[in-house]
């Protein structure tokens, strides 16, 4: 396979082998350093969750959780309806997720293989929206949500994320990438370019909509201020707004509940992510990396 | 790509894909009033609405005080909605967006962080009621200071009854007292005693210890240091009228002459130098390592760490019992003491009750709740844990701090009895811009020298003028 | 992982793309159905047409009000603009954006760069994969969280970051309560999180890079970093590019990091444009001139955006 090939090519590159073990050694020192610089955090918090509140400053800080305490995690299910919380943050991120899937790819097989008046001055205006900052848009989307009688529901948070500009653009990107001839057979099989889309282009293209897919539900998993704004009664919280009220007002909340809310909301986002990162990695190097 | 057996493949995966589609609907339409909300019980009914800050638990520690109140008042349904927020800056600007989306609560429980807010923009004054329940309400006030009620009085009228309250005094570790050799300090004991109190507990425990801790917050943190050298950072005045109120209730209390129609902070007052004598006091502990830089919206910890004995001091209300006990505090471990003394000892407050919205539909029975929520009955449900002062006197007991201490809980109240003047939380209608304003210079003004001080003082005076020359 | 040959044909579709037009079913599609390209474009169009494009409009009418929510709002022209660009907290606060993304989209981006590189060169596979999903972590969890930890472990007495400093014989550092500490701790916090965006880009950028480059480098006898001096960062531009924009789109509006680590203290060194337009929006309910600060926001996101495509212009390499 071409990776072999690849290694080789690789190997002849350094002359000098000596050297490169050198090379590779002090890598892997930097990049160790640096894995710990960044899960050192996570690791501190997992293991403080796991001890009583009382000790939760001790110093020197334990990294690994021995002698597992799980009152905090007790407590947080007592102060918050954490099984509501994630139904509606699942409920919110999935269905942005797969709004996102569909319209995305539906509009970046149009801007990638359709050819229109206006495409690229549109494609530019789409482009154009991922520059404005969601706090511009804020009031008016809130005004029109009330409009409609959406006021403080899950649909007022679902709505208005599922046109994507980002999606459309990685879409494009990845629908660009798919050899241009495919469709050439198929419009000589007869086939209408609504079919060409549906059976020739769309499963090919899954990589590309996982990773849509992904992202959408990664940031919107994690997405505090839209539900800052938005929601307004507990029921219709999602995950991260109810992490925050575990911080309690004056000084009485605990800091090893809050963390124990903390790894708690991190478990579904991991398990995406664990499934997910093979895909995403792929197709970010076929939709961005060039 | 479809391989060999691609034929197979595609129609598993159509299959499939269907599937999932199906799957997607069904879970739409089967979640669609979770998606509206319209499985919310209560919602878009016409039941009294009543917004608390806090937790779905705090919500059904609620749950109590409706059913009471249904017992007396079976014709009224009620809907208790707890909101959650950080601070309460935060839950009024929950309040004013649902005011902003159309559905305003009937009543909502309000801090004097935001009492003049609502008075000037959103609440109902509660007069009327008054004088025609006035029999029934003499209970009530006998039992309430008038500092707290006082607190909620704007431009003459009273627009909340105080529920809840709490003043800023000093928590000490008893063990770290002791082990700088000191005995509980007296009641009228100074800044100056205090700050050698500090100096001992720093020089017993030179590290991994703070004997100050104070955090960056309109309530408790430089404020207190304020109102104990006589002066604030907004000139206090006091507004006419109110008469009314303090004749036909506190007819016989000694301070009746002191009471007025309600606070007013209508100018900016940080270059005053006594202004500057309480920072440069409190920058001089910075300095000397006795007190930390306080940080800006911290405190969140504040628990965790006075209840594993890595701090010596720090100013707090009754409030902070339960959470210390739940912590692991026994009853030894810390007492409470006045705040110290300066030209004065006037004490900070912060209390809290139900304001009625200008937008209720039905305000009577929106009264009743009200009236409910004041009587003794509902407040023994609501507060069955120190984890507040109750503005009742009489609910400020032994029993209230069996087994959970301090010691010395009485000081909690006798703080009102013992300094009249003690006075609320500066707070006018403009209050978000004003806390910014001061929060934003307190760390720059404690943390560096006196000419940084000096500085940080202007700039504060500056964005104060600006922030009350704002609209409320 | 892509091959060589594989990345030479989606080059030519890009290149056929930009240069002659899209696929040619689309040209005929165009003669027989001018309405269906509408149809795939129909949800996204539709969709950002009311809940992106409308508020945006209403957004920019709404900075020449004076409104609280409360009272009807009132026509005040350009007041709100003139009052905002006076405003010393809001001008310190686009001061602060500007200088915040320099480091940190610098930092994000050098560090993602150097990472990939190492990472990508000859390595046991799964401690390939191991550092490939260390780096990415970081970005599954949510900056609010992040934040909330992140304090505690800078907290000036009892957090960790200092007790290992003082391992090493360095003073107690008042990260959050000084200008200058606070800065530090909001872009560290930051990067820490959002490098891991970067580092993946780049791995799919230096996957798509043929192998046959560097054996021509090498044989001129190029090594070490002058081989990806002279081969990988003109090789990588396009990528570089794509990263380079997402990641100051992104940090120009950076809000949940300082929101929570340090509400934009001390005094305003650490408030940042987006937070500004929070506070006078939803703190202090001025609509008006939080719209207007919002319309001089996009305006110099747009203009930093376009400089840089135009920059990109000069500077980016395409095979």
């Amino acid at each position: 396979m071409t990776t072999t090939i690849k290694r080789t090519a690789a190997e002849r590159v350094v002359v000098h082998r000596r050297k490169f073990d050198w090379s590779v050694a002090g890598r892997i020192v930097l990049l160790s350093l640096a894995a710990v610089l960044v899960l050192g955090p996570v690791l501190w918090t997992l293991s403080t969750s796991l001890r009583p509140p009382a000790e939760s400053f001790q110093l020197p800080p334990s990294f690994l959780p021995l002698n597992p305490d799980f009152v905090s995690y007790g407590q947080v299910f007592k102060q918050l309806n954490i099984v509501g919380l994630v139904l509606n943050s699942a409920l919110v991120t999935g269905l942005i997720a797969v709004g996102q899937m569909i319209t995305a790819a539906l509009a970046g097989y149009a801007f990638a293989n359709l050819r229109f008046r206006g495409r690229n001055a549109l494609f530019s205006i789409v482009l154009a929206t991922m520059m404005v900052p969601a706090q511009v848009t804020i009031v008016p989307v809130f005004m029109l949500i009330r409009g409609v009688g959406l006021s403080d529901t899950l649909m007022a948070l679902i709505l208005p994320a599922i046109p994507t500009a980002f999606g459309t653009f990685l879409m494009r990107q990845y629908f660009l990438g798919l050899p241009a001839d495919l469709a050439e057979a198929a419009a000589i099989d007869g086939a209408s370019p609504w079919r060409t889309f549906r059976s020739v282009y769309a499963p090919l293209a899954m990589p590309g909509l996982s990773i849509v897919g992904i992202l959408a539900f990664n940031f919107h998993w994690n997405e505090f201020f839209r539900p800052l704004i938005m929601t307004i009664s507990e029921e219709n919280f999602t995950l991260p707004l109810g992490l925050v009220s575990l911080q309690g007002n004056l000084g009485t909340g605990s800091i090893s509940v809050v963390l124990a809310g903390v790894v708690l909301s991190m478990i579904p986002a991991l398990v995406v992510f664990m499934f997910g990162q093979r895909a995403l990695r792929d197709g970010l190097t076929a939709g961005t990396g060039k | 790509m479809p391989g060999s057996n691609g034929k197979l493949r595609d129609i598993s995966r159509r299959t499939a894909l269907g599937a999932l589609g199906v799957g997607i609907v069904g879970a739409t339409v089967a979640s669609w009033p979770r998606l509206t909300g319209t499985d919310i019980p209560g919602r878009g009914d016409n039941s009294l609405s009543i917004a608390i800050m806090g937790t779905a638990a705090d919500a059904a520690a609620r749950q109590k005080v409706v059913d009471a109140f249904a017992k007396v008042h079976p014709e009224i349904k009620v809907k208790v909605q707890a909101i959650q927020a950080v601070d309460w800056k935060d839950f009024f600007t929950k309040i004013l967006t649902m005011v902003a989306a159309g559905t305003p609560p009937d009543v909502v429980y309000v801090a004097t962080e935001g009492a003049q807010l609502f008075a000037e923009k959103l609440a109902h004054p509660l007069d009327e009621y008054l004088r025609r329940d006035a029999e029934h309400m003499k209970e009530y006030f006998e039992d309430v200071h008038p500092s707290l009620v006082e607190a909620f009085m704007y431009k003459g009228s009273l627009f909340q009854l105080p529920i809840d309250w709490n003043a800023a005094n000093m928590y000490y570790n008893t063990t770290a007292l002791r082990q700088a050799g000191l005995e509980r300090p007296a009641d009228d004991w100074t800044h100056l005693d205090f700050r050698n109190t500090l100096a001992a507990m720093r020089k017993a425990r030179p590290s991994d210890f703070t004997p100050y801790y104070w955090t960056n917050r309109l309530f408790g943190g430089v404020v207190p240091w304020l109102y104990a050298n006589d002066t604030s950072f907004l000139k206090e005045t006091k507004s006419g009228g109110g008469r009314w109120l303090w004749d036909s209730f506190y007819a016989n209390d000694p301070t009746r002459g002191m009471r007025s129609g309600g606070y007013q902070w209508l100018e900016a007052n940080a270059t005053d130098p006594k202004v500057f004598e309480s920072f440069d006091f409190l920058r001089g502990l910075v300095k000397d390592g006795l007190g930390v830089r306080p940080e800006e919206g911290g405190g969140n910890s504040l628990v965790g760490l006075f209840a594993s004995n890595r701090i010596g001091t720090t100013p707090a209300g009754g409030y902070w019992v339960q959470g210390l006990s739940e912590a692991g505090m026994k009853q030894d471990d810390y007492d409470v003491q006045f705040f110290p003394k300066w030209r004065t000892q006037r004490h900070q407050f912060g209390t809290a009750g139900y304001a009625i919205m200008k937008t209720a539909k039905d305000k009577d029975a929106a009264w009743e709740w009200v009236k409910f929520s004041s009587s003794l009955e509902a407040m023994q449900i609501v507060f069955p844990t120190p984890n507040t002062t109750p503005a009742r006197r009489s609910m400020v007991n032994e029993q209230l701090y069996a087994g959970k201490g301090p010691r010395h809980w009485k000081v909690f109240y006798d703080t009102l009895d013992r300094f009249p003047s003690t006075g609320p939380i500066p707070a006018p209608p403009q209050q978000a811009a004003v806390e910014t304003a001061l929060m934003k210079n307190v760390s720059l003004a404690v943390s560096g020298d006196e000419r940084q001080l000096k500085s940080a003082l202007e700039s504060l005076q500056r964005d104060l003028e600006f922030a009350l020359r704002r609209q409320p | 992982m892509s091959t060589a040959s594989e990345t030479r044909v989606r080059n030519k579709a890009l290149r056929g793309n930009s240069t002659s037009g899209a696929g040619k079913p689309g040209r005929s599609g165009r003669e027989r159905q001018p309405w269906l390209p509408w149809v795939f474009l129909a949800p996204t169009i539709v969709g950002m047409g009311i809940f992106t494009l409308l508020p945006i409009i209403a957004s920019v009418a709404l900075a020449f009000f004076r409104w609280d929510i409360i009272s009807a709002p009132s026509f005040v022209g350009f007041d709100n603009f003139a009052e905002v660009v006076q405003d010393p907290t809001v001008r310190m606060s686009f001061l602060n954006t500007i200088l915040f993304v320099v480091v940190a989209v610098a930092l994000q981006l050098g560090l993602a760069l150097g990472l990939a590189i190492m990472v990508q060169e000859k390595l046991p596979a799964w401690l390939r994969v191991f550092f490939r999903s260390a780096f990415f972590f970081p970005l599954i969890l949510s900056a609010a969280s992040v934040s909330i930890f992140m304090r505690y472990l800078f907290n000036e007495q009892f957090g960790v970051v200092n007790w290992l400093l003082s391992l090493v014989g360095i003073p107690a550092v008042p990260w959050l309560t000084t200008p200058g500490g606070s800065a530090a701790v909001v872009i560290l916090v930051y990067v820490w999180q959002n490098f891991g965006f970067s580092f993946l880009l780049f791995i799919g950028g230096l996957a798509s890079i043929p192998v046959e480059t560097y054996e021509a480098a090498s044989l001129d006898g190029a090594t070490g970093w002058r081989k990806h001096v002279h081969v990988t960062l003109p090789l990588l531009s396009p990528t570089t590019l794509v990263a380079s924009v997402m990641a100051i789109i992104n940090a120009l509006q950076v809000f949940d990091q300082p929101f929570v680590l340090t509400r934009g203290g001390p005094g305003d060194s650490t408030r940042t444009a987006v937070m500004v337009i929070f506070e006078s929006a939803f703190q202090r309910l001025e609509f008006g001139q939080a719209s207007a600060i919002g319309v001089i926001l996009t305006l110099i996101i747009m203009a930093i955006t376009a400089a840089q495509f135009r920059l990109s212009k000069r500077f980016v390499f395409y095979q």
